[in-house]
């Protein structure tokens, strides 16, 4: 008995000492990337810095509040503080609204704070930013000096304002989003990989099916999610998730999104076991010897979430392509907002100028960033430069692509609401497709009753439809 | 006369009162830290009280309002509240079961004097050391073996035990299973060391006259062993129970708040919490708390009156 204890425990001991060391492989890994991308990236031009200006008697502190580590990294390159300004970043991740969570408890917090601990710049999404301009939580940023829109596109300004068209923030990026393809997948299915005749192929969504049908004979996944094209739905809603009497209601694209989610599980077109676009499976996808031919996202996602695609080892840069797809949408976004009460105005104002009007550091963004800038005049002379192409895509050009798709973006129908409300949905109905794809699940009344429940516990105001 | 005054005082001399004044922190504590938050928390449970984006609505009086909407069927006739009441029920008793009894032999094993048991501090410290690792941690562990495209998956399709990927977080079955066995992982070294502590507590008189009346094994760990052992058995039960009623942090982390599939392993803690994350709902987490209070009281004294019977026949 002593002995099969031993035993016992040694091997328990052993596995356990084996997770460790398999994690820790995977994050030297990471960081071995990191240093080689950091490396490659050096080798080109000399990067153009702004430097903050001095402003003896404001604070020395400056706090940002963000959910991710995107904007600091753009920050921490190409924006300089002036000496002696200590620059703190809250970062909290906004899975399940644990970032608004941080932020609204600061914001409150924010007249009885010391000055140094006050936020003195905070970042929003495209969902959830009306909560925060249509309070007086957030400034006039005009007043503060950024008034030159000039260069901005329009749905950036109107999207950072509130309900009298006073401007409280602006956005470094505009996101316009675009149908991002594997050409060698394409080319196997369609016989090309031409930005131009894989457009013709699915400009519409009965195309698009067609296409999924040719892909899945030929042994290719179609999309890799049943969340993958749920944002080109939900951002092209013709009325908001809350009517004017709180009563939460189903826009026709989200029942479009979720009967063509139902078709793409029970016929095989997309994985039959992962729900979310971030999921790891779906990212697993984007290595050299995924099946999935089709992807949604704007510029920025090249670079935060195509990371596997990249892979210098396992990856496929340069295998992929980007044309406008079925529907036009657009997709996230950052956008900068002044809370009221910072204690660092004129540095807050600057950084706002700096990643809107500063052509250098857009230009940098652009290039070296693969971002698509809130700054036409930057956006435009890329797109007619010969000499840019983006290496990633094969050569491709996306900005001039991006260019001709950013005037048409319409930022309407939000809600203070949005991001739980769709982040709710996918989550709940995950179990009601799941069972369409086999697996063990529930049917779609269950489903929808669970995202009700969901939503009466997340947000009391909303009142969910009755039997 | 001086004498008889100063005999007098003597005699009258009590510390007593110093017995009330060391156990004063205690309730100072207690009352701060306990008992107002409780009272608090069921005031609050019959106002309508929560945050409205940056906009805070209400308190506004409401009566039992909050616990007939718990207690309210949905749409589909499912009692919310109940449903995860019963989901945490079940997950302690597959997690705790297991533990019980394993610990009760680990336990016996390293006390028998027959056994002798050499390195007993090494395995002790080794049962003990899963609890040392935070819950969230050891749930994101799980999350990344069990995943679609993690080692397990990859382990099983590569040596041909399964022909496609086995999801793991969508089927009721292994969700809890999971749950179960982490919660059991982490707890059985803990409850080993309480019960070998019980053990060693009875006379070893007992066992050796015992064994010279020629009793076996079986017959001394069940008329001596788990007899004598039942004060700390119950103890050890009612405090896994409460603990196991209060489940949140496995769950909540290894289904990322969903408890998926279905809500069958969401638990009483994980939907009071849903209630305080986004809306800071104070009103209907305050009821979800209270009806957790009273049927953690109930039980607890239900399994107090019937182990404790045993043990006094």
């Amino acid at each position: 008995m002593k002995k099969l204890i031993a035993l016992a425990l040694a091997l328990v001991m052993v596995l356990s000492l084996g997770c460790v060391a398999f994690a820790a492989e995977d994050a030297e890994a990471e960081e071995a990337e990191a240093a080689e991308d950091a490396e490659a990236e050096e080798e080109e031009e000399p990067i153009i810095v702004h430097d903050g200006p001095e402003a003896a008697d404001e604070g020395k502190v400056l706090n940002i509040y963000a959910w991710n580590e995107e904007f600091k990294g753009f920050f921490d390159k190409y924006y300089k503080v002036p000496d002696g300004v200590t620059v703190n970043w809250i970062i909290t991740p906004s899975d399940n609204g644990a970032y608004q969570q941080k932020l609204d408890e600061a914001l409150l917090g924010q007249e009885s704070a010391a000055d140094d601990e006050k936020v003195d710049l905070f970042l929003a999404e495209a969902d959830y930013i009306l909560k925060y301009t249509d309070s007086d939580y957030t400034q006039d940023i005009t007043a503060m000096g950024v008034d030159n829109f000039d260069n901005a596109y329009t749905y950036t300004v109107q999207a950072a304002s509130d309900a009298d068209g006073v401007v409280k923030g602006v956005s470094f990026q505009c996101c316009p989003a675009a149908m991002i393809y594997r050409r060698s997948i394409a080319k196997d299915v369609l016989g090309t990989d031409d930005p131009a005749e894989v457009q013709e192929a699915v400009s519409d969504w009965d195309k698009f099916e067609a296409v999924a049908a040719q892909a899945k004979d030929k042994g290719y996944y179609m999309t890799a999610s049943f969340a993958s094209t749920y944002r080109v739905f939900s951002n092209n809603v013709t009325s908001p998730w809350v009517d004017a009497d709180n009563n939460l209601q189903f826009d026709p694209q989200i029942e479009s999104w979720i009967a063509q989610t139902e078709s793409f599980v029970q016929n095989g077109y997309t994985l039959p076991t992962c729900p979310g676009i971030w999921d790891d499976e779906a990212n697993a996808q984007m290595f050299a010897d995924g099946k999935t031919m089709c992807w949604f996202g704007p510029a920025w996602y090249f670079n935060f979430n195509m990371g596997n695609a990249q892979d210098p080892e396992n990856g496929c840069f340069g295998d992929w392509a980007i044309c406008q797809g079925p529907q036009a949408h657009f997709w996230g976004g950052t956008w900068l907002l002044a809370p009221a009460g910072t204690d660092n105005p004129t540095l807050v104002a600057d950084i706002m100028n700096a990643f809107i009007n500063d052509e250098d550091v857009c230009a940098q963004l652009i290039k070296n960033e693969a971002q698509f800038t809130n700054n036409k005049a930057v956006n435009e002379a890329i797109a007619e430069d010969p000499d840019y192409k983006n290496d990633f895509l094969g050569g491709q050009n996306d900005v001039a692509m991006f260019v001709g798709m950013a005037d048409n973006i319409k930022f309407e129908n939000q809600t203070i609401y949005d991001q739980l409300l769709n982040e709710g949905l996918q989550n709940n109905l995950q179990d009601y497709f799941k069972s369409l794809g086999g697996g063990e699940g529930v049917d779609k009344d269950t489903a929808l009753q669970n995202f009700y429940n969901y939503v009466n516990e997340t947000y009391p105001s909303v009142i969910t439809p009755a039997a | 006369m001086k004498e008889t005054r100063t005999l007098t005082k003597r005699k009258g001399i009590s510390y007593a009162k110093w017995g009330y004044i060391f156990i004063i922190p205690f309730f100072v504590v207690y009352i701060c830290c306990s008992l107002v938050p409780q009272l608090m928390t069921f005031y609050y449970s019959f106002f309508e009280n929560y945050r409205d984006g940056l906009k805070q609505v209400g308190p506004n009086f409401v009566g039992f309002k909050n616990y007939v909407t718990l207690f309210s069927p949905d749409n589909t006739g499912n009692i919310g509240i109940l449903k995860y009441f019963g989901n945490t029920v079940i997950l302690w008793v597959l997690g705790a079961v297991p533990q019980l009894v394993i610990a009760l032999l680990l336990a016996v094993f390293f006390t028998s004097t027959r056994l002798n048991i050499r390195g007993q501090g090494f395995f002790k410290a080794v049962i003990y050391m899963p609890n040392l690792i935070m819950a969230a941690a050891f749930s994101m562990l799980f999350f990344t073996l069990f995943s679609t495209v993690g080692p397990v998956n990859q382990l099983l399709q590569s040596s041909g035990l399964a022909d496609k990927t086995i999801d793991f977080f969508g089927r009721t079955f292994t969700v809890r299973g999971m749950i179960a066995l982490m919660n059991f992982l982490m707890w059985f070294g803990n409850t080993t060391i309480l019960l070998m502590a019980g053990i060693m507590g009875i006379d070893q008189a007992l066992f050796e006259s015992a064994r010279l009346d020629g009793a076996s094994a079986w017959k001394v760990f069940a008329k001596i062993t788990v007899p004598l052992l039942m004060p700390i058995m119950v103890y050890v039960v009612i405090t896994a129970m409460i603990g196991g009623l209060q489940m949140f942090d496995v769950p909540q982390v290894l289904t990322n708040g969903n408890g998926a599939p279905n809500r069958t392993s969401m638990t009483m803690v994980m939907y009071l919490n849903n209630f305080l994350t986004t809306s800071k709902n104070y009103g209907m987490a305050g009821a979800v708390s209270m009806v957790l209070f009273i049927v953690s009281g109930v039980l607890g004294l239900v399994v107090y009156r019937t182990l404790s019977k045993q043990y006094k026949q």
